[in-house]
């Protein structure tokens, strides 16, 4: 490999000739009306595509000189489809819930006349005289966008876009350095793993780039499995490049010369995009042999992960990677030393790979000054469940449960009470609202029995049964268990067993304690991390909400009327109008019927209990109700 | 017995494996694209497989049975897959997998006798935030309630007389 | 060969090569440790069936001896409370799934899992778990020996023996999970799958899973 000083040409001046040439070809772009719809995944599920259809079609019907463009998620998932238009003489307002009917209107009201129809806006993308901006929101305000900074604004299918917000610019830095002071700089940067352990990354690099024989892999996994998160997702989807340029970074600091990203096969958009930023790279001269002039070589390919979610574990990973049933194995050895094919590989998470540019470009003290001493940065979760606003947000490190939840998150659903989050997932744990005023960082989440995980965060209200919620994640972990090891294959299933008795009313006094005794066998015995930390959502729900367990189990009542073995539905007569009839039509297996004086009742041999009948009723009446302990005679 | 179907599937098999070098890393993506043409690994296409990247055919079998994404058997004309990740299982996506069910009469992972339609769960699509999410043949929907179901399976020409076994007693 | 060093496992010093795995040392040295799924020819020890813990001075928690390499001066305790819990935990959790039925069983007076409950003092009847007996179907098309997959500790001797003792390769682990188990490729009787009857396979099965026809006769 060649240094910095006996090159031509420095990557540096390479890279400012092709980020030149990429701003003049968006130059003429910049005077012209723009039109940008969020098409990530999330935006089509919400019918982004149709939007995107409306818009294109009423601009050519009326001959307009306006371009659309496809973009990312901007993160406020609970507004898709959502549009952002930048018109000259306006500063770009962002719009939410933009249908088609909206988007003929947005045409003709806004880019053929002068109404920027801000009764639809939700914020400005820039400081204004005339509308807020997204800082001017708790949300906005409280956020600390790094890596999810461009998410949503550029068009992740161009990499132009990402040359002219200075992308490639740290990979172009890091090329003109010496690889061990680039992992020196991510070393003093005190980055941490995002895949959910918090592993310092420069260490993992640096005993990578130490651990002798050739070649050496890094890998970007892709495998979001937790079953709640969709921030690799998004990120992936709305700026692929900043991933790659991550990568690179790695592979240079390491000595790598062939790297993967391993991408779930569930996440299409994902892996199409990724492909595309891959070919652009390499037309670029940024992937491929001797990258901006450095001698340095390197091959990337995507792989696509067949549905299993242990293979989120690096050793399965690397066994599926290798055409093997995704089984994780013994460590030591750590991949770092002996990875793929028994190569040195360093294996990091989509949002660890995204930091490292920033921190190149900005440095290491820049990182460390954002969040805590021991997390620096920032941390990306994905707020769903029962919170107002939905969506992905980046916010520092240490960062209080109560301000995420109720500032950036807007509170709970229709202002109900709120009961805890469950946070990382399957791996993870829930907190109660004591845990509210927790700064969350990995190692306070650690210490208060949760896990930083994935990043998903799901918030969950009185209507959540905590029994439930473990038996759910218990029954996730057990189907995804590879089944290798004694405690992960029988422990989580014996756990399991007893969890759905518990929620069926069938619990015994005594399974209170055994659950305990096993969770703790599980969390001991296994063998990989999938086994080790799934007892912990049965472990957190067991010691913050003991009591729940103990109703269901006592007085087979389930408190939150989820567990469906433990209701009734029932329309209480008083309520009931007897003048409408949609809760017997929304009934899909005809249990609703109406009572000779004209009330509505209920079924019990029939009803499915589908919940259909309690959502139709209309909000003035409210008459169906859910009762437990499950009561036959009611309604009858 | 081969039959002519099978002539056709080993002929498509043997195609996509000249497309790759025939090494066993190269085993998960070849299963991939035979799927993806075929809808399914059919046994001697998994056979053929095994033979050519030279290894043994039960590791073949292995890895088709471990991965979520394999299918042995062919699936229906329509593809329905409900999410039951955290929030969708929160928001009431096990009863809309519940609704899928008693209307085509089939379980989770079946397929409906006369090949229309199948009925799987998936572990998280990634779009939480509109829980509960079906995909239906690829295309992914949020806030799915249970009489959306209904909607859905109409505009897939499912009539509700069509589920086995079902037309006597609703009359 | 490396210089032997000396470790002490339970209070009794042994020697053994530096790198050589723990379990093996220990066996070797005439001192139980209950085992399953080792196999001493293997450098990637599958370490599945979780029976092997041991402590070690120095370390926090129990560690399994199939995986530990030996190092010179290391001081092992083959039980202490911690390590009885697990073992004791991980027998019970392989018996619920297990058929057990010793007095039928050909392997009755030579099987591991009578060895291990007979070692460390454990019931081979389980009180507290829940049964989790899947009643699946006996293959028995060899003639010469019977797969009894409700039998099966899921250790992988038989596929390690099958593939490379005698070099034939017609096992295999399928599927995932509690699914998870031994077969062919298909799940085709092992007679129609190329077996050559070698009985490699029933010789390395530690429990009744693989059992010779002519023991349950005799």
């Amino acid at each position: 490999m060649k240094t910095a000083a006996t090159l031509e040409v420095a990557p540096d001046q390479i890279y400012r000739d092709l980020q030149h040439a990429a701003r003049q070809r968006l130059t003429g772009e910049k005077e012209e009306p723009l039109v940008m719809v969020g098409t990530a995944t999330c935006g089509r599920a919400a019918g982004a595509l149709d939007t995107l259809a409306a818009f294109k079609e009423e601009i050519v019907r009326r001959h307009l000189s306006v371009r659309v463009r496809e973009v990312g998620c901007l993160g406020d998932c609970y507004l898709e489809p959502m549009v952002i238009i930048q018109k000259p003489g306006y500063p770009p307002f962002i719009y939410g819930e933009v249908d088609e009917g909206k988007a003929r209107r947005l045409v003709a009201d806004f880019l053929v006349n002068d109404d920027p129809c801000l009764e639809f806006a939700m914020a400005a993308l820039e400081p204004n005289d005339i509308f807020p901006t997204l800082a001017d929101y708790p949300r906005g305000f409280y956020e600390q966008r790094v890596i999810t900074e461009l998410c949503g604004i550029i068009d992740p299918t161009e990499i132009d876009q990402y040359l002219d917000h200075e992308g490639y610019a740290a990979l172009a830095r890091a090329l003109s350095m010496d690889p061990g002071e680039v992992v020196a700089q991510v070393k003093e940067s005190k980055l941490r793993g995002r895949g959910g352990a918090g592993f310092p990354t420069g260490l993992k690099w640096e005993t990578c780039r130490k651990a002798p024989g050739t070649p050496k892999y890094v890998i970007c996994n892709a495998d979001e499995g937790d079953p709640g998160a969709f921030m690799d997702r998004a990120l992936l989807e709305s700026n692929p490049h900043q991933v790659l340029e991550g990568l690179l970074i790695a592979a240079y600091a390491v000595g790598a010369s062939q790297g993967y990203i391993y991408v779930r096969a569930e996440y299409p958009l994902a892996v199409e995009r990724l492909k595309t930023a891959l070919d652009q790279a390499r037309q670029r001269g940024l992937l491929g042999e001797n990258i901006l002039g450095s001698g340095f070589s390197l091959d990337l390919a995507v792989f696509q992960g067949s549905g299993a979610f242990v293979c989120g574990e690096e050793t399965a990973l690397i066994a599926s990677l290798e055409g093997r049933p995704g089984i994780p194995s013994h460590r030591p050895p750590f991949p770092a030393v002996s990875g793929l094919y028994g190569q040195p590989t360093v294996i990091n998470n989509v949002k660890t790979l995204s930091y490292v540019p920033h921190i190149l470009r900005q440095g290491p003290d820049w990182f460390r000054g954002i969040g805590t001493t021991d997390s620096p940065g920032t941390a990306v979760f994905a707020l769903a469940g029962k919170v107002a606003n939905t969506g992905m947000v980046e916010v520092p490190m240490g960062t209080t449960l109560r301000r995420l939840v109720f500032d950036v998150g807007g509170g709970i659903k229709d202002g109900k009470e709120f009961k805890a989050v469950l946070i990382g997932g399957p791996s993870g744990g829930c907190l109660p609202e004591t845990a509210l005023d927790l700064a969350i960082d990995f190692d306070s989440l650690q210490q208060a029995g949760a896990m930083m995980g994935s990043g998903g965060l799901v918030v969950l209200d009185a209507d959540d049964c905590m029994v439930e919620i473990a038996r759910f994640f218990l029954e996730f972990t057990q189907k995804e268990s590879c089944g290798k090891c004694t405690f992960c294959r029988l422990g989580t299933k014996q756990m399991l067993e007893i969890l759905t008795d518990i929620t069926k009313g069938r619990g015994k006094p005594e399974d209170l304690t055994l659950l305990w005794e096993l969770a703790g066998d599980v969390k001991a015995g296994s063998l990989c991390g999938l086994g080790k930390t799934a007892p912990n959502p049965v472990l957190s729900t067991l010691r913050h909400f003991r009591h729940e367990y103990e109703v269901h189990i006592d007085e087979g009542r389930c408190p939150a009327r989820m567990c469906q073995d433990l209701i009734t539905y029932y329309i209480v007569p008083q309520k009931c109008t007897k003048l409408c009839n949609v809760c017997v039509g929304s009934c899909p297996a005809e249990a609703v019927y109406t009572r000779p004086d004209g009330i509505k009742a209920i079924n019990q041999e029939l009803c499915i209990k589908c919940n259909n009948c309690l959502v139709t009723c209309p909000p003035e009446h409210q008459a169906v109700v859910k009762i437990s302990p499950p009561s036959p005679a009611e309604g009858a | 017995m081969p039959d002519v179907e099978n002539h056709d599937e080993l002929r498509q098999v043997t195609e996509i494996l000249q497309r790759h070098s025939l090494e066993p890393g190269n085993l998960i993506p070849i299963l991939q694209e035979v799927q993806e043409e075929l809808q399914y690994l059919p046994r001697e296409g998994m056979r053929l497989v095994g033979r050519s990247l030279g290894i043994p055919e039960v590791d073949v079998y292995s890895v088709a049975t471990f991965y979520n994404q394999f299918r042995l058997n062919p699936p229906g004309r329509n593809q329905i897959k409900v999410c039951l990740g955290t929030a969708c299982h929160m928001m009431g996506g096990y009863i809309i997998l519940d609704c899928f069910e008693r209307r085509l009469n089939v379980h989770e992972g079946e397929t409906t006798p006369d090949r229309e339609f199948s009925l799987e769960r998936v572990a998280c699509v990634g779009c939480c935030t509109l829980a509960p999410v079906t995909v239906v043949n690829e295309k992914t929907e949020g806030k799915v309630t249970p009489t959306r179901v209904d909607g859905i399976l109409a505009g897939l020409g499912f009539k509700k007389d069509q589920a086995a076994g079902k037309v006597e007693a609703e009359v | 060969m490396a210089a032997k060093v000396k470790i002490t496992i339970d209070g009794r010093e042994i020697e053994a090569s530096p790198g050589d795995r723990l379990l093996w040392a220990a066996l070797d040295s005439g001192i139980y440790i209950p085992h399953l799924c080792g196999i001493r020819e293997e450098n990637h020890p599958p370490a599945s069936c979780r029976l092997c813990f041991v402590e070690i001075a120095g370390m926090p928690n129990p560690v399994t001896s199939c995986t530990q390499p030996v190092t010179a001066g290391m001081v092992v305790y083959t039980r202490s409370s911690q390590v009885d819990r697990l073992v004791r935990r991980g027998f019970q959790l392989l018996l619920s799934a297990y058929h057990l039925r010793c007095g039928e069983c050909p392997k009755n007076h030579t099987c591991e899992i009578r060895r291990i409950a007979k070692e460390r003092g454990l019931k081979l009847r389980v009180k507290d778990l829940r049964p989790l007996d899947r009643d699946l179907p006996v293959d028995a098309s060899a003639g010469d020996f019977v797969y009894d997959p409700n039998r099966c500790v899921l250790c992988g001797q038989c596929a390690w023996a099958c593939r490379h003792r005698a070099g034939v390769g017609i096992l295999g682990f399928v599927r995932r999970g509690m699914e998870r188990r031994i077969a062919t490729f298909g799940e085709a009787p092992i007679l129609a799958s190329g077996c050559t009857r070698c009985g490699e396979c029933v010789k390395a099965c530690p429990a009744g899973g693989l059992t010779f026809q002519k023991e349950a006769s005799g």
